[in-house]
């Protein structure tokens, strides 16, 4: 295979791919009739641990290790949640498998429950993508028709029911816990951890929760085997990540590429650089929630712990392009007001930090900042990091904070003397 | 056990005991806003977090369990700091209007200012503008500027009452607690959300406005408008500024005893307790001949009621005494009683009337509405009515309350009571009898004195005197010691009884279940 093989991509471009029939036309629903006939789950979960899949949601947490985490002997339940409440400004990547390709997540579905003895999934799907809620339902009846969801799936005595959940419009709901609440019918608050949802999960029964593009990972995984799956990405980061490429280049759009690919490689050939007569000023990386790199630093190959060596995260790889025409300053009230929106408002730092910083901010753009400010905002930030009952928090303190100190000198351009 | 240090310090608890827990047991208080030992952590309000040796963040201490060998840290820089920081953050969107807060003085965001905060504020933007007014329940006012978002009302409403009443609404600055569809608060248990409340947010319609939390003292007290016996903090105006006549209460509150009441109160209890305890008092002696007041000491009083009664015992006629008690006398009354007029006078008239009885909600309130009527069993009583017809032939005629009110008229009661020579009414408040007397001794509610009540359980609960009383008011057990004092039939028994331990210890010796007080 060689190093630019699509795992998740490949058919995107034909026409009703959507559709069960053409799907199954492809080869689709191979790897779950494999896996079933051949494969024990506890085979199935060293094969995913051995191709250091990691979460595609933003932690980056490895798939199969959440996986075994949840006990095999107990007598509750056990639930598997899909994310796919894609909320972190920059990323637009699930909703292409959904839209494109809803039957690979299916399959993926299918085989994670069946590694870990799971008999009911819940896709967890943004209020805003209704349209694409619809398509994965239909394609889920398509799929009980044919036997692939159900009671006894391909006569392997294997059991799995599909739910379809649509959210209400909340960023929060894609953490994970707030996810669970939401989907148990509560408020979506994130929940105090531990337990995790592993042991302690949806209506507090052992659950696995992971993103679609995860998901949508295995049945590769599964079919050709973990060696392969490793042939592209690197190897305790493996496979190929979908980039959400958005911002001031000629191309934006999804780029399937395998994980460690250059940074610059991605803005300046795969998207055909920037657009004419301006210049990268800066880049936010992996999601709106990632510190951002300033345009020297983007030499850097896209995985989780380069990333994380250079102090930004890979998230959920959404690779946003700012020009040099931007203002920095335009930035961070992007990136404080919608975190102060999307606060739940449930822990003091989160609740009050972002909605500070955000009237700072506010207060900058409209010409009155003040001596002080720049160094407030920092303090503020800092006071939030690390001390809040969701990531929620760091997530809107990280990129204040990486602002600030890289682009301080032009910030303090707008204050008042 | 798990051993564990705090602060240097090494301390063992039980396995599973949170940080926190395992803090209060090596008597270190952690500030705290929405945890309270009642519900599942929260972990919202983040003052709680403690540092961990080897971690690298600060931990909650609330929702933290110790491990063994860990190394807690509770007041290190970074914990003063995170503290400081998270007063920042809270007052910078609480209004100042600490000046009218009936909180104010009990505020938690306050008192933990003092100890963490003290920093120049750096707040320049506008504070958003909330509704200051809701009300929320029939006696709770919502502030909703003041409200710190710690959903210890939320909660408790989910988890104590199940009744669900409110909720957040919104999300992020924008959040607040709200009712559904402006439904009421109302499930009887509603002022304890004022008490939970660690701010001013919800505010108690009986308080409001009325003083100021530090000029109260809080007495330790049960309450006694049912047989679950809840303890109770009575908190009451001393005396200054001036109040004439009793001394002021204007409250009061729960006090844990998980055996008994939890944290909690009723509202029956909170809202009825000064209107049937400190309202109306009877304060004053008063000795009626004819239509005419004599004023006279205490001593004097009993001495004349002391020679009436001796009149009617050496001619042999204390079956012409009557009494009428009630279950809300203490165990020691009660059993002063026994002994006096059913032992050494050999009554047999005595009755009881008590307030009626309600209706009970499962929870604490009790159908039964008089704190003792066990204790009254338990001392040797039958617990009977009296119909005014039963009171015929009767000479001297000794009331405990003015129970007898409520289910007899006053004109019925004038026509029973007219016949008889001597009356006496002992009784705490005002309500229509005394106007019937010749005697009234002016008595002290349970918060005015020592003794102990029996609630429903079987459980003997001894209090101490919570507030003073004023005027001539005496407690029943030590009218009734100077009684039997003067009626001298057995000086040095009675002489004994310069309290009411002393009584309760002759009580416990006489009755056995008396014997574990708790």
């Amino acid at each position: 295979m060689s190093r630019s093989a699509k795992i998740l991509t490949q058919f995107f471009g034909m026409e009703n791919l959507f559709q069960i029939e053409v799907y199954l036309e492809q080869g689709g629903y191979q790897a779950v009739k494999k896996t079933l006939a051949e494969w024990k789950p506890e085979e199935v979960l060293k094969e995913v641990k051995e191709a250091s899949l990691r979460g595609r949601g933003g932690a980056g947490f490895p798939a199969g290790l959440k996986w075994s985490f949840v006990p095999s002997k107990t007598d509750k339940p056990k639930y598997l949640c899909v994310n796919a409440d894609e909320g972190e400004p920059g990323t637009f990547k699930d909703r292409y498998i959904l839209s494109h390709n809803p039957h690979l997540l299916i399959e993926g579905i299918i085989i994670a429950s069946y590694a870990v003895g799971i008999h009911a999934a819940y896709v967890y799907i943004r209020g805003e993508y209704e349209v694409l809620a619809e398509r994965l339902e239909q394609a889920a009846r398509n799929a009980y028709e044919k036997g692939f969801l159900g009671k006894n799936i391909l006569g392997s005595g294997f059991d799995l029911e599909f739910f379809v959940h649509l959210g209400a419009g909340a960023y929060i709901c894609g953490e994970e816990t707030a996810l669970l609440e939401s989907l148990e019918g509560k408020r979506g608050n994130p929940r105090l951890k531990p337990p995790f949802p592993a042991s302690v999960g949806l209506f507090q029964c052992p659950t696995v929760v992971n993103n679609v593009e995860t998901l949508a990972n295995v049945p590769f995984i599964l079919l050709n085997g973990a060696s392969r799956f490793l042939e592209q990405g690197l190897s305790r980061d493996g496979g190929t990540r979908i980039f959400s490429v958005s911002g001031a280049v000629n191309k934006p759009g999804i780029y399937e590429l395998p994980v460690g690919t250059n940074l610059r490689e991605i803005i300046f050939n795969q998207a055909e650089g920037l657009k004419s007569g301006k210049k990268l000023k800066a880049v936010i990386p992996g999601g709106m929630s990632s510190p951002i790199l300033k345009a020297d630093e983007i030499d850097i190959s896209m995985d989780c712990e380069s990333l994380a060596a250079a102090g930004s995260m890979l998230g959920s790889a959404a690779i946003i392009v700012i020009d040099d025409e931007t203002p920095i300053l335009e930035v961070l009230k992007r990136v404080a007001k919608f975190y102060a929106h999307e606060s739940c408002g449930q822990c003091t730092p989160c609740r009050l930090g972002t909605s500070w910083i955000e009237k700072i901010v506010r207060r900058m753009a409209e010409g009155k900042g003040e001596r002080g400010d720049v160094d407030n905002l920092l303090r503020l930030a800092e006071n939030i990091k690390g001390r809040t009952l969701c990531p929620l928090g760091d997530a809107a303190a990280l990129p204040v904070l990486s602002i600030v100190k890289k682009f301080r000198e032009e910030l303090e351009t707008s204050l008042l003397a | 056990m798990v051993k564990i240090s705090i602060n240097g310090k090494p301390i063992e608890v039980n396995e599973g005991t949170t940080i926190f827990r395992a803090a209060e047991q090596a008597g270190v208080p952690l500030p705290h806003l929405c945890y309270h030992a009642a519900f599942v952590p929260e972990g919202s309000c983040r003052i709680c977090l403690i540092e961990i040796e080897g971690l690298p963040k600060l931990e909650l201490a609330c929702a933290t369990v110790v491990r063994e060998g860990m190394k807690i840290a509770t007041e290190s820089a970074s914990v003063r700091e995170a503290r400081r920081s998270v007063l920042e953050f809270l007052l910078a969107e609480h209004p100042l209007d600490c000046p009218i807060c009936d909180k104010a003085g009990e505020c938690k965001l306050q008192n933990y200012y003092q100890d963490y905060g003290l920093t120049e504020s750096v707040f320049r933007e506008a504070k958003k503008k909330r509704e200051k007014k809701v009300n929320i329940g029939e006696k709770l006012i919502l502030d909703r500027e003041r409200c710190i978002l710690c959903t210890r009302c939320v909660r408790f409403l989910a988890e104590v009452t199940k009744t669900h009443e409110l909720g957040v609404f919104e999300r992020g600055l924008r959040s607040e607690i709200s009712t559904y569809n402006g439904e009421f608060v109302q499930n009887g248990y509603s002022g304890n959300l004022v008490d939970l409340c660690p701010v001013g947010a919800i505010t108690d319609v009986e308080f409001r406005f009325k003083t100021r939390p530090w000029f109260l003292v809080k007495g330790e007290s049960i309450c006694p408008l049912c047989s679950r016996g809840c303890n109770i903090y009575v908190d009451y105006h001393p005396g200054f500024p001036r109040v004439p006549g009793s001394a002021k209460v204007y409250r009061i509150r729960p006090r844990k005893n998980e055996a008994v009441n939890g944290h909690w109160l009723c509202d029956s209890g909170r809202y009825g307790f000064v209107d049937r305890e400190f309202r109306n008092r009877c304060e004053k002696l008063v000795w009626k001949k004819g239509e005419k007041e004599i004023p006279l000491s205490w001593d004097k009083i009993l001495m004349l009621l002391a020679e009436k009664i001796m009149s009617l015992h050496f001619m042999k006629k204390t079956d012409r005494i009557g009494l009428v008690l009630n279950t809300g006398l203490t165990n020691e009354e009660l059993f002063l009683i026994k002994k006096i007029f059913r032992d050494d006078l050999n009554v047999g008239k005595i009755f009881f009337v008590d307030p009626q009885a309600g209706a009970g909600d499962g929870f604490l309130l009790q159908a039964e509405r008089s704190p003792n009527a066990r204790g009254a069993r338990e001392v040797g009583f039958d617990i009977r009515s009296v119909r005014p017809a039963e009171l015929a032939g009767i000479k001297i005629l000794m009331i405990f309350g003015q129970f007898l009110t409520n289910v007899h008229s006053l004109a019925d009661l004038k026509l029973a009571l007219d016949r008889i020579e001597t009356k006496v009414l002992v009784t705490s408040r005002s309500g229509g009898l005394e106007s019937l007397v010749d005697f009234v001794l002016p008595a002290a509610v349970v918060a005015e004195k020592a003794g102990s009540l029996t609630n429903a359980d079987g459980r003997i609960q001894k209090f101490r005197p919570a507030v003073v009383p004023c005027g001539d008011i005496r407690p029943e057990w030590n009218i009734l010691v100077e009684l039997a004092k003067e009626l001298k039939l057995n000086s040095g028994y009675y002489g004994r009884f310069s309290e009411a331990e002393a009584v309760f210890k002759e009580l416990s010796r006489e009755r056995p279940f008396f014997g574990t007080p708790t």
